[in-house]
């Protein structure tokens, strides 16, 4: 078995935690291994062996031979403290510690569980909730009560009928708990978004979900909660989803509780291995995912292995950049147009990726389109052959509205990744951005 | 990009259409809109057909969609449950004109502003406003607020200039530079003394051109300057200044090999084919020229100590016959005197004209405020100065602070004799509505750097003034447009209204701009919206300083600008200058351009 590689910073926010494990120590699976420094969540090593080495930025474990799933369990005095001694980080992708988002002090507020699962070709999310909804159920009570929130909504895409009818038939008798049907564009699953479809209130970029009185939780995490609460377990196992240029197919495969700390190697590996030519290996969504090597280890917050098709070859070409806040940054655009051969000739900005202090971009109003021709004319005249977006569902089409006309070529940047797991390609959006909230009542509005 | 409510309301009379897929059923608010500003280019591009487009004031009403329609589609009566009609707003303005005070009525398809000045008068005024295009445009000004502040100060004088005007009737050569009746002797030989007192100057001819000698063949004009000398011991501005009538200065010049002395054009030619006779900086037809024909040292023309050398050299003949003028015009025996008065209006709302002189170095310079008017003994040039912003008053400027020694485009170069009859400081020196409170000249530099630097000198020099309105012009296009735009920018960011005048037209397009150039004068005169190389074709007159007054004034008192058009077009202009006309009940003369000049060579071959 390889080594696992334990990262001291487990998510992308917050501070390094600190090693409390020396170089030779023999560690237990569930063992706390780093405590925070500042903002963070302590790690705990997902395997039993022995600290081989530690780096900067790692604790470096070589596992005993023969591994159980047993661990050490985490001690605390009440709910949260369990929570917060569990390491629990949001799953969703940021990893912000879940223990300081939940105590959140609401005044009959709302949990609102995203179970979206809005990065496309994704499935371990509804497949743990379609083989364990109670345990949601379970967790989201407790996270509730911790929260100050008397009510939970459980936001899922209205596309996972047999799994929402599951859900539904538990949900009859939770008065407190009812569910939102989302429709299958990005990104729904966006935080503000979330707060949007379930409560009809638009956040400010600047605002958090406490401003609506809610908190917004990924339902893998509401699932980790309850398993440190009730099993007193850390969070050293993770579901990822393993999908692309994979032998045997397209198709997503989900593994269940894989240590923390796996390399995307022995991941791809467990799917079957990478099938022929590739572009680049994603961890992390197709969106607001980035690209990875097959030496990576995956973290808390790591929800998806992507394997993508090969890219096309720009010959150099005149190429511009349009950067938004639901897909990639400026970084990650510019890695993709270098990867695609691509002349970086003009960078534009959606007009509503407002800059936060932080140096980030969040959205306005994530999904709803503030037009984008404007940018599409600048890139004409900045002599653009090609152009390369991240928008959600609803700009693409919006810039799809005009620049095949004005004879620019459109390129998705998450083209190559949609290519290898058998997804559309964003561009022109057929489907209505809202749904009804009737599960029998089928929704699907074609633009003429 | 979407839009706001307020846009939307701005726009309220352009089409109405979508900048993003929406769905059946959405209720239509501004964010659903597409930016009206940028129309005419998705037309121009065939994304876009307007035709049958509903208004964005018709369709913010609670109108809904019937239908899911996508990106860039208009708003159209089939797609939509119900829309209002054309008109409602304009309804609810008229009663607002019941009021006693002075309303203004809202924007108006078709490039005009609808107004209305109470005041017991009821006269109609629509003022649209043209301007180059990128740049937008000026619209209509409601004198409601001063009349309101009617604590109408007396009228103060601070200072008069007095100007005694000697008639000459003839230039003749003969052994001393005297005056003789009203025959003006210009001493044979002086040529060689001047060309002696320039180390870069070969040589200089001396040449009288009358009337019936226009059509002679002339190197480039560098400049057209009057014939003044103090009276007095005054400094410029202030006490008595003797000038010549009937004869002008002229200098032309080339290098050895025969290169004109000028920079993007020169009007080199007959002299009846290359110059717009009567324009403020130009020779007026009858009048004699002194043209002085100036040769310099090869590969001297394009930097500053060529074309100064020029100008000095033939200042040393000029500053003979101001000796002369001085010693024997007596004042008494003046032909003619004017008095010309700086008069203040506290209470009227107050401005200041800003213009920009090149400064680029090279061959563009100005000297600033000489010892005699259009001198160079006693200047300063800008460029040395830093091109920082200088005050002056307005009867500085009337009596020859600056001596132009700028080689740009003829058409827009400004000449000196242009200071000295400067249109917009003349007339808002005459309009009792304003108190001009002074000039200040900023100089153009050569780097990006430099020009902000300056642009935010200006800015808080105008701040200080406390005016309420501000005018910024400048001559030539181009490079100078970027400090143009941010004077304009570093005056209207502290909520004061500013009115640019520039040649912009079709050649001279502002390749820049901001959002406070909405309100700007286009001088162009010429057929093609081009620098013509014809003398001071596209300066300011003074139909382009009655056109500024009038924006200035609409936007000091809170009117909103009709956008320019995307081309240029010279009807916006002429509407204007029709619409003062009906409100003032003054005629206002329009001047000619080149095509009223005999057709030139090389007008034919280039141009025409």
């Amino acid at each position: 078995m390889e080594n696992i590689q334990m990262l001291l910073k487990q998510g992308a926010v917050g501070r390094p935690c600190a090693p409390i494990v020396k170089v030779g120590d023999k560690v237990e699976r569930g063992q706390l291994i780093a405590t925070p420094t500042g903002l963070g969540a302590p790690v705990h090593s997902s395997v039993s062996g022995v600290v081989e080495y530690i780096t900067e930025d790692r604790i470096v474990i070589k596992p005993d031979e023969n591994q159980s799933k047993d661990y050490v369990k985490v001690e605390g005095a009440d709910n949260l403290e369990l929570i917060t001694n569990a390491g629990i980080v949001g799953q969703g992708g940021a990893g912000f510690p879940t223990a300081i988002k939940i105590k959140a002090n609401l005044d009959h507020g709302y949990i609102l569980v995203n179970a979206s699962e809005c990065e496309p070709g994704l499935a371990h999310n509804i497949q743990q909730i379609d083989e364990d909804p109670e345990t949601l159920i379970r967790g989201i009570k407790y996270v509730a009560e911790i929260a100050g929130a008397d009510k939970g909504i459980i936001a899922i895409k209205k596309k996972h009928k047999a799994v929402i009818e599951k859900l539904d038939a538990l949900l009859a008798n939770e008065p407190m708990i009812e569910r939102h049907l989302l429709p299958d564009i990005y990104p729904m699953g966006e935080e503000r978004a979330v707060v949007r479809e379930c409560l009809g209130i638009e956040l400010e970029p600047t605002q958090l979900p406490s401003a609506a009185n809610a908190v917004v939780i990924n339902s893998e995490t509401v699932y980790s909660c309850a398993k440190a609460i009730e099993d007193k377990k850390p969070l050293i196992d993770k579901n990822i989803t393993v999908r692309g240029k994979i032998v045997g197919g397209s198709d997503a495969h989900v593994f269940m509780d894989v240590p923390v700390g796996t390399s995307v190697a022995t991941l791809i590996e467990m799917a079957g291995g990478i099938d022929g030519d590739f572009g680049e290996i994603i961890m992390g969504g197709a969106f607001t995912g980035s690209a990875t090597t097959m030496s990576a280890p995956i973290t808390k917050a790591t929800g998806a292995i992507l394997v993508t098709a090969p890219f096309q070859n720009l010959e150099a070409k005149k190429l511009g950049i349009l950067v938004c806040a639901c897909g990639g940054n400026l970084n990650r655009m510019m890695d993709l147009a270098a990867k695609y051969n691509g002349e970086v000739t003009h960078i534009c900005y959606c007009k509503q990726a407002q800059l936060q202090k932080n140096g980030s971009r969040k959205c306005e109003r994530p999904g709803n389109c503030p037009g984008q021709v404007k940018n599409n004319l600048d890139f004409k005249k900045a002599g653009c052959e090609y152009i390369i977006i991240g928008n959600c569902s609803d700009c693409s089409n919006t810039v799809m509205a005009s620049a095949p006309q004005m004879g620019l070529q459109v390129l998705h940047q998450t083209d190559h990744a949609m290519e290898a797991v058998g997804h559309d390609k964003y561009r022109q959006l057929t489907v209505s951005k809202s749904v009804d909230q009737d599960l029998n009542v089928v929704d699907n509005v074609e633009v003429e | 990009m979407s839009i706001t409510a307020e846009t939307a309301k701005q726009h309220a009379n352009d089409p109405a259409v979508l900048c993003c897929r929406a769905e059946a059923g959405t209720e239509l608010a501004p964010a659903n809109f597409e930016d009206p500003a940028i129309f005419p280019d998705l037309v121009d591009s065939g994304l876009l057909n307007l035709e049958g487009a509903l208004l964005l004031g018709q369709v913010l009403n609670g109108t809904k969609l019937t239908k899911t329609v996508d990106s860039l589609t208009p708003i159209t009566a089939d797609i939509v449950d119900k829309f209002d009609e054309i008109g409602g707003e304009e309804a609810a303005e008229e009663a607002a004109e019941e009021a006693a005070a002075p309303v203004a009525a809202a924007p108006v398809a078709g490039g005009v502003i609808n107004l209305h000045i109470g005041e017991g008068k009821n006269i109609d005024i629509q003022i649209p406003t043209g301007v180059g295009a990128g740049a937008a445009v000026a619209g209509a000004p409601v004198a409601a607020e001063a009349a309101a502040v009617a604590t109408v100060g007396e009228e103060k004088v601070v200072r008069e200039l007095t100007r005694k005007h000697f008639k000459i009737e003839e230039v003749k050569r003969g052994p001393e530079t005297k005056f003789e009746g009203t025959t003006l002797y210009i001493r044979e030989g002086i040529e060689a003394e001047a060309v002696a007192s320039e180390d870069l100057v070969l040589d200089l001819k001396i040449e009288v051109i009358t009337p019936d000698k226009y059509h002679t063949y002339s190197e480039t004009v560098m400049d057209v300057q009057p014939i003044a000398c103090k009276s007095t011991e005054d400094d410029l501005g202030y006490g008595v200044t003797k000038v010549l009538d009937g004869v002008v200065t002229v200098v032309t010049g080339t290098t050895e090999e025969g290169v004109q002395i000028g920079e993007f054009g020169s009007s080199e030619g007959y002299l009846d084919e290359n110059m717009m006779w009567g324009r403020p900086g130009a020779v007026d037809k009858g009048e004699t020229m002194i043209k002085y024909q100036v040769t310099i040292k090869n590969g001297k023309n394009m930097e500053r100590p060529g074309p100064m050398a020029a100008h000095r050299c033939v200042d040393f003949v000029t500053a003979e016959i101001r000796k002369a003028m001085k010693k024997q015009l007596d004042d008494e025996k003046a032909d003619d005197t004017e008095v010309l008065k700086q008069v203040r209006r506290p209470g009227k709302k107050k401005i200041v004209i800003v213009k920009e002189i090149m400064g680029q170095g090279a061959m563009h310079d100005n000297y600033l405020f000489p010892m005699e008017p259009v001198g160079t003994l006693g200047a300063r040039p800008n460029v040395d100065l830093g091109n920082v912003p200088v005050a002056a008053s307005p009867l500085e400027v009337l009596d020859g602070c600056i001596h132009a020694l700028t080689c740009i485009g003829p058409a827009s170069k400004e000449m000196s004799r242009h200071y000295w009859r400067e249109p917009l400081v003349y007339a808002a020196l005459h309009d009792e509505e304003v108190d001009l409170c002074g000039v200040i000249f900023v100089g153009s530099p050569q780097a990006n750097t430099e020009k902000f630097y300056v642009s935010r000198r200006v800015g808080q020099m105008v701040e200080m003034l406390d005016v309420d309105g501000a005018f910024v012009t400048t001559e030539g296009f181009g490079n100078n447009h970027v400090d143009f735009v941010t004077h304009i920018e570093n005056i209207g960011k502290r909520g004061i209204p500013v009115v640019g005048f520039s040649f912009c037209a079709v050649q001279g397009a502002l390749v820049v701009g901001n959002k406070y150039c909405d309100a700007m004068i286009d001088m162009n005169k010429s057929m093609s919206g081009i620098e013509n190389e014809v003398l001071e074709c596209n300066c300011l007159c003074p139909e382009d300083a009655i056109r500024g007054l009038a924006m200035l004034k609409a936007k000091m008192a809170g009117e909103s600008v009709k956008a320019a058009e995307r081309k240029y077009n010279v009807n916006v202009k002429n509407n204007n200058l029709e619409l003062i006309e009906k409100a003032t009940g003054v005629a206002v003369e329009r001047v000619g351009n080149e095509q009223d000049l005999p057709m030139s060579e090389k007008r034919k071959a280039k141009y025409d």
